[in-house]
């Protein structure tokens, strides 16, 4: 196992001296070339990074007022928070599973960190996260609720959400290196998972000999966060996010150890 | 002087797995870990120590798969060594793989800052180079559009031009000098030169031992993973040659049917002809202007030298080479395929290759034609005809020169002459 030095000896040591501008300006560079890109062919751009989760909403909006009508209060806002954070943390799975086989290019260039790559898949798609808040600020205004003190709270919850998802980005980059179907077992992993976390429904609605499980869900926790804080303008339960926050950093940190070390072969594997 | 590069006992395993080893989780399900685990283990490096001084510029050369490209990627830091260690003192440059992050859909000035950052600088760094590498590419007029648009020569002007921009101190080169016209790879050569001269240590990675001897004061020869020679580049390709003689000699075939040139000498394997005879040269002409079968040739005028070949079974980008040495060995011309990328894909069957020369300004005497196809690596020949094509160049007034170009002498006795004594 690598100690935590020799972690940040391996990150900056090939870009000795201006390390940290550099890793910021490339992680610019390249979060940048992921919007650009996205967003290059329509004008709409941002419209249309907004169109699927305005599409579910439309249809799950529907589906469980009218059809089976979950009586959860505020509904738009309540089911928009969790598909937009939802779709920011899935989007980054996705891509964060294949950014190693698709930046062969860059993996193979001295001095390149590949540790930035699936932190890029992260942020990019934060960004996305980010230019929707807007709507959801205004869907609360639309429908009367007003934003409480603990709203402060969200940066907080938004940086929790990064780096739980980059922990888990960093598995299943490595993964598929050596295995080319994580991606589609990731897709179709994250379609349970849609189902299992309170995303459209209210945890509070699940019954109690399940809940202990439902409990393990990390996400869980994260959008009952943003919803006490931009909802119903409380704080939110401090022993469920310090809980997300230890399984993270210990995450985070047996992550990197795994990519980290397996990213010497990836050249191999590639 | 502190060595910029010291590779020390270097050691490189690399595992050898089933062709159907499972590379999804599905697959290791079905088979199971049998064919996970590797069959065997070779060493692609082993006992690898050199080093170089700043202002050094180094060559490696050796056969595919000899370990170059290996021993590139472990001093660029990409891979762990399993035996010995890299130590590395300054600024990483490093043209391979040209044009890692460009997409076709964003702009020259996108890619650019990309490539950039990508190569090590900020982008404080790349703004202030910006106009610089632009003109550097010759692409001003091109850059806000998308690069789709270029050209391939344009867009690995681009790659080079980043790449060559970002003042290294270490600088890995690996074969990519092939790249665009010829002015444009001189351009690159004479940047590589200045940095050399400012310090910073090369070290270039290439198949073609004549490059290496060209431009790098050393050379080490790569076989298996290990170092078989380390000196001055001259030397070491020599031997580098030397052994590839020597590998010909071994593969060529112990008999085959004597074969009669036009010029109606006799072709004998072992004495005149040698190769391993996978691609066969079947038959070998010097023409004139109008096409017409030559022996002897007038001063200045054109020769066209075509080579039919046979392949039996595919032979894969083969080179071609032709020299023309005097009768005392001395050798008046040389080139080949490989040398001007001349790209010669996959032969099978037959076919015809032909060298066109505009003007032959040799000076009178006898010399003979040597043609080959070779291995892609220069690793041994198929067919080399050695000194089976006489040529004779009729010229009056040579002198002992090789060359006898157009030439006029003029004189003038007035004052203004350059060369006037002082008072």
């Amino acid at each position: 196992m690598l100690t935590f030095r020799e972690l940040k000896a391996g990150l900056t040591q090939p870009l000795s001296g201006q390390s940290y501008l550099y890793l910021r300006d490339l992680l610019r560079e390249l979060v940048a070339r992921d919007m650009k890109l996205r967003y290059r062919d329509s004008v709409l751009g941002w419209a249309w990074s907004l169109l699927n989760p305005l599409a579910q909403l439309l249809v799950f909006g529907f589906v469980f007022r009218f059809v089976l009508p979950l009586n959860i209060p505020n509904y738009t806002s309540f089911l928009f928070i969790g598909l937009l954070a939802w779709s920011w943390f899935q989007a980054s799975l996705m891509g964060a599973a294949t950014v190693i086989v698709d930046g062969r290019a860059l993996i193979r260039r001295p001095g390149f960190p590949a540790l930035i790559l699936p932190l890029v898949s992260v942020v990019a798609n934060m960004v996305h996260f980010l230019l929707a808040l807007p709507i959801v600020f205004l869907f609360l205004w639309f429908t009367g609720v007003s934003l409480q003190l603990p709203v402060i709270l969200l940066p907080l919850l938004v940086l929790l959400q990064a780096f739980f998802t980059l922990s888990i980005a960093y598995f299943l980059a490595t993964f598929h290196v050596s295995f080319r179907d994580t991606q589609h077992l990731v897709g179709v992993g994250l379609l349970l998972f849609f189902y299992l976390t309170p995303i459209f429904y209210d945890t509070g609605t699940i019954p109690d000999r399940f809940l202990f499980v439902y409990r393990l869900n990390p996400v869980l926790h994260l959008l009952e966060g943003y919803r006490d804080v931009l909802l119903y303008g409380v704080w939110p339960s401090w022993g469920g996010l310090a809980a997300v926050t230890a399984v993270t950093a210990v995450f985070l940190l047996v992550g990197i150890n795994l990519f980290q070390n397996a990213s010497y072969r990836f050249v191999e594997e590639l | 002087m502190v060595p910029r590069i010291i590779v020390d006992g270097l050691g490189k395993r690399f595992r050898r797995y089933h062709p159907e080893r499972p590379n999804t989780f599905t697959e290791l399900l079905l088979s199971g870990l049998r064919r996970w685990r590797p069959e065997e283990e070779f060493w692609a490096l082993r006992e690898v120590s050199f080093q170089i001084s700043a202002g050094r510029m180094v060559g490696v050369i050796g056969a595919n798969g000899a370990g170059k490209s290996t021993l590139l990627s472990l001093i660029g830091g990409v891979g762990r060594a399993d035996e010995g260690r890299v130590t590395t003192h300054g600024r990483f440059g490093a043209l391979l793989d040209l044009g890692a992050g460009f997409h076709p859909d964003l702009t020259g000035r996108e890619n650019l800052y990309i490539s950039g950052v990508i190569s090590g600088l900020t982008r404080q760094e790349v703004a202030d180079r910006f106009d610089e590498i632009v003109a550097f590419a010759e692409l001003e007029a091109f850059i806000d559009n998308p690069l789709r648009t270029y050209s391939t020569g344009m867009q690995m002007r681009l790659a080079f031009a980043v790449a060559i921009h970002i003042e290294p101190e270490i600088l890995l080169i690996d074969e990519v000098l092939a790249v665009g016209d010829i002015a444009f790879q001189q351009k690159c050569l004479d940047r590589i030169m200045q940095f050399r001269e400012k310090g910073c240590a090369v070290l270039l990675v290439s198949h073609d031992p004549g490059l290496v001897a060209q431009l790098c004061d050393e050379a080490i020869w790569l076989q298996h993973g290990r170092i078989v020679a380390n000196g001055p580049a001259e030397l070491v390709v020599d031997e580098y040659k030397a052994a590839m003689d020597a590998e010909t000699k071994r593969r060529t075939p112990a008999s085959a049917p004597v074969l009669r040139t036009t010029g109606g000498a006799e072709l004998r394997l072992n004495e005149n002809r040698f190769g391993s005879l996978e691609v066969e040269l079947t038959g070998v002409a010097l023409l004139d202007e109008q096409g017409e079968p030559a022996v002897e040739l007038e001063n200045g005028r054109p020769l066209q030298i075509r080579l039919n070949y046979r392949a039996k079974s595919p032979v894969a980008a083969p080179i071609f080479g032709v020299s023309i040495s005097r009768e005392d060995g001395f050798v008046c011309y040389d080139t080949s395929t490989d040398m001007v990328n001349f790209a010669v894909t996959t032969l099978q069957g037959e076919g015809a290759i032909s060298l066109h020369l505009d003007r032959l300004d040799l000076a009178g005497g006898a010399y003979f034609v040597d043609v080959g196809v070779y291995e892609g690596e220069w690793a041994y020949a198929y067919d080399y005809h050695w000194h089976a094509y006489p040529l004779l160049i009729n010229a009056a007034g040579g002198g002992q020169g090789v060359l006898l170009p157009p030439q006029e002498w003029s004189w003038s006795e007035s004052a203004a002459s350059p060369r006037s004594m002082a008072p």
